[in-house]
């Protein structure tokens, strides 16, 4: 009686420990998600003409496609560029480590606004980069680096770069060396070493931040909007001027739902098929 | 391949370089800018002034968006705190499925995109008139500044062993007074770490604050996004050198307060 009594009790803490959190996040989260999302099927043309008119309209469909291609560039350059970084990383040592280690973290704690505005400055019709590129003579007139899809590029890789640079390392530093010895002992080649071994105990860090990269460039707003402008608009510019210019909620609703279901969609197949473990969340 | 050839060493640390500098400098190269004293946003500037600190702190719209923003920050901060480390308790004491489902439902705001929490919390804020408020806009911050506390404190909780707690409760200690002797100190570094980055994630954070705040509240961020849109002066470089300066100052002290644990990221 009394064990039960103190059981109850303690499910009673448990509780009253969780409740705030959840109070608010279903609040500020779960209640105004639900609520969004069941206006998708609020259009007076049928209870799915919203996402009829998302499928059928070519500008909608290329917009989604291009918010595709874009993650797919975006995690592509950035898993191509981390490799020196997080190689150099998980073999430095001391101060030189703890340096190389902030120019990777400081990024992450500036603003994306910030970051962003920094390369509306740099990437401008008389900027630094194309005034640069002129000295050079690679070319003789400006090129066109902002307000298209070059621009969001290049931004989006420089935000989210850091996302997969530091899975890649904490996977490389857990590489046993002596497996790499072994391997040279054995007579494989450089190329077979790294084929066979270095990569595939790297691959877990790699896949984790690659999907994560992804996913963020999949839901990216601030960067595009202000270094793509209208000529480069995604998914989340979309479902923002639907809601600012356009006052369409119910297609507001419906490219939002679009969009989480992707995300999610990525996320259980990533959980499924890649070896993701640690990986994911590493930051 | 333990020893690279000497060339793909050399490639190795100049791509290396080449990123890191790539990741850097562009970032620093807003604060010449906010020096300059021309007001066309030139780079490098032909002459330097602080003119333009100037015009930010004389402009009410731009100083108090300032304050706004660390207001909001410091309310998300203490909010986030209290319920994130309470969650993160509560976590310990659930097991199995509903432990798995919890941690997610407390994670789900980092794995949803930021515009589809922002436009539902603003479509639910303007059926109560939550809109335009600070507590609305910390309110929606609270909720992705709540990952990282659950994580944060979640993992220095496990730093402790379950029998303390229960030589505590033997010793006839109440749970306020485990949790300030017993649970408190094992849980400041974790803390610390979650407090800094609350309010880093809502100093910062523009999507949410875009949608939410009022003709009277705007946050720096805001009217950073703003300004570019509308005018593009160099005050939008002064407001992102501010941005700047602060989180370093929160960085440099949030690595001051932690231990040394924290020096090679998992």
């Amino acid at each position: 009686m009394v064990r039960r009594k103190l059981i109850k009790r303690g499910q009673i803490e448990t509780a009253c420990l969780l409740a705030p959190a959840l109070v608010v996040l279903a609040l500020v989260f779960v209640v105004p998600l639900a609520r969004l999302f069941s206006l998708a099927f609020t259009d007076p043309a049928g209870p799915f003409a919203t996402f009829e008119t998302l499928a059928g309209s070519p500008v909608y469909r290329t917009i989604a496609v291009n918010t595709l291609l874009m993650a797919f560039a975006v995690t592509f350059i950035c898993a191509l560029l981390a490799w020196p970084v997080s190689y150099v990383l998980s073999r430095l040592k001391g101060r030189l480590f703890g340096l190389a280690l902030y120019g990777v973290l400081f990024p992450f704690w500036i603003s994306v606004l910030v970051r962003t505005f920094a390369w509306m400055l740099i990437l401008e019709r008389n900027g630094p980069v194309n005034r640069f590129l002129m000295a050079l003579h690679l070319t003789d007139h400006p090129l066109a680096l902002l307000f298209n899809n070059t621009g969001v590029l290049i931004g989006m890789v420089h935000v989210l770069m850091p996302y997969i640079i530091l899975p890649l390392y904490s996977a490389m530093v857990r590489v046993d060396r002596r497996l790499l010895l072994a391997s040279d002992g054995l007579g494989a080649s450089l190329l077979d070493t790294f084929r066979r071994v270095y990569f595939p105990l790297c691959l877990p860090g790699l896949a984790g931040g690659a999907t994560f990269v992804f996913l963020l460039s999949l839901g990216f707003f601030i960067t595009p909007s202000l270094l793509g402008g209208s000529n480069a608009i995604n998914l989340s510019m979309l479902i923002a001027s639907f809601v600012n210019d356009r006052l369409a909620w119910s297609l507001a609703a419906a490219a939002s739902m679009v969009l989480l279901a992707a995300v999610l969609l990525i996320i259980a197949a990533a959980a499924k098929l890649l070896p993701l473990d640690r990986g994911f969340l590493a930051r | 391949m333990s020893k690279l050839p000497l060339s793909l060493r050399i490639a190795a640390n100049a791509g290396c370089s080449l990123v890191l500098a790539f990741l850097v400098l562009p970032i620093l190269s807003v604060v010449p800018i906010s020096l300059n004293k021309s007001s066309f946003i030139a780079m490098p500037p032909k002459a330097y002034s602080g003119v333009w600190y100037g015009r930010f702190f004389a402009d009410p719209e731009w100083h108090s968006s300032l304050v706004h923003s660390l207001e909001i920050a410091a309310i998300t901060t203490v909010l986030a705190l209290i319920i994130g480390t309470l969650a993160a308790i509560g976590l310990r004491r659930v097991n199995g499925r509903l432990r798995v489902g919890l941690t997610a439902l407390f994670l789900a705001p980092m794995i949803v995109p930021v515009i589809v929490t922002a436009v539902a919390f603003y479509r639910s804020a303007l059926d109560i008139g939550l809109n335009g408020t600070i507590i609305g806009m910390s309110l929606g911050h609270t909720i992705l500044a709540l990952p990282f506390v659950v994580i944060n404190v979640g993992i220095s909780l496990r730093t402790i062993d379950p029998n303390w707690i229960s030589a505590a409760e033997g010793l006839g200690a109440g749970p306020f007074v485990i949790f300030r002797t017993v649970v408190l100190p094992h849980i400041v570094p974790g803390l610390t770490g979650a407090a800094v980055f609350s309010f880093v994630t809502s100093f910062d954070e523009v999507v949410i604050a875009v949608f939410m705040a009022g003709y009277g509240n705007k946050t720096l961020p805001v009217k950073i996004w703003e300004s570019i849109r509308l005018e593009f002066t160099p005050v939008i470089a002064v407001a992102a050198t501010m941005m700047i300066a602060i989180a370093i100052v929160l960085f440099a002290l949030s690595h001051s307060i932690t231990p040394k644990a924290d020096e090679a990221p998992q």
